[in-house]
């Protein structure tokens, strides 16, 4: 019983995080339009839809890797957030990302994101992000660590009551 | 190359407009910038920072211009990076000085650093590599 519940509660948890995240993006979130895909306990897959004003050509068909690693930062934020309760907010503390092929399509860009590893201060991360083409060719993969500030009430309850900006 | 070149130069790249930078003064291998908050570039919206992906968006792109000034003649290829964040970078101006350690025929590895206020406290550090064949 107490399994179901505990299940009952993760799938609670996902569809809130899930929705508030659709819901209340703001700044470069919502500039990125990002929509989750699927999420799960530790991991997140997000669609990025193709924008012109993220590429370096005026043709707008090659992104810029800057925008690629904000996606991974952005995504690793949230798989921390399904990874684990009572994170008052977290920063980056560094981020690695390895371009490995120039990001050259109009397709949209999909990300996984893992929090592969969690402690009470620490959350660690890798990801990937491949165009939702045909042979789903990777463009970047990336890794992080974040720093986390625990405490009563989480940074995205913050979001949905409206905090400055919120 | 003049500086009001650079930026003309910069400003028609559709990324670097959606950025939004202001190059400050450029040397052969040294640039120093400057971007001013829009909501864009807001990831936290509860105290108003920059989103980590802008602040290193906006550090690659000074990294990758100071390793070529003339992009129709070289646009340098990103391999990797690495940001290390120190502080959060609040609501203002982030600036940044890129700075060319090696560039050799076939790489270029660039430092990168980002401060608001007082430029002996860095929000971020990075490092980039870039190739040039």
């Amino acid at each position: 019983m107490a399994t179901m519940t505990s299940k009952g509660e993760q799938a609670a948890k996902l569809e809130k995080i899930a929705s508030i995240w659709n819901s209340r993006a703001h700044g470069l979130i919502g500039e990125m339009n990002l929509k989750i895909e699927k999420v799960e306990e530790s991991k997140v897959v997000l669609r990025m839809p193709f924008n012109p004003d993220f590429c370096v050509d005026d043709e707008g068909t090659l992104l810029h890797g800057g925008i690629l690693t904000a996606l991974l930062d952005s995504s690793f934020g949230l798989a921390n957030f399904l990874a684990t309760d009572n994170v008052q907010s977290m920063s980056t503390i560094d981020l690695r990302v390895e371009y490995l092929r120039p990001a050259e399509s109009r397709a949209d860009i999909i990300v996984s994101a893992e929090c592969y590893h969690i402690t009470r201060h620490v959350a660690f991360n890798s990801g990937r992000a491949w165009f939702d083409a045909p042979g789903k060719p990777e463009v970047a993969r990336g890794s992080a660590a974040f720093s986390l500030i625990r405490g009563e009430g989480s940074m995205l309850d913050k979001m949905n009551t409206g905090g400055p900006g919120g | 190359m003049t500086l009001k070149e650079l930026q003309a130069q910069c400003e028609s790249v559709p990324f670097f407009r959606f950025l939004d930078f202001t190059i400050l003064e450029a040397e052969d291998e040294v640039i120093l910038a400057s971007l001013v908050q829009s909501d864009r570039h807001i990831g936290n919206p509860i105290i108003g920072a920059f989103h980590g992906g802008i602040m290193a968006s906006f550090m690659e792109a000074m990294a990758s211009v100071t390793v070529s000034h003339n992009w129709d003649i070289l646009r340098p290829k990103p391999i990797n990076l690495t940001i290390d964040y120190m502080r959060p970078a609040l609501a203002g101006t982030l600036f940044t000085r890129a700075q060319v350690s090696r560039k050799g025929r076939r790489m270029a590895s660039v430092e990168a650093v980002a401060w608001q206020d007082n430029a002996d406290k860095p929000v971020a550090k990075g490092l980039f590599h870039f190739l040039l064949v």
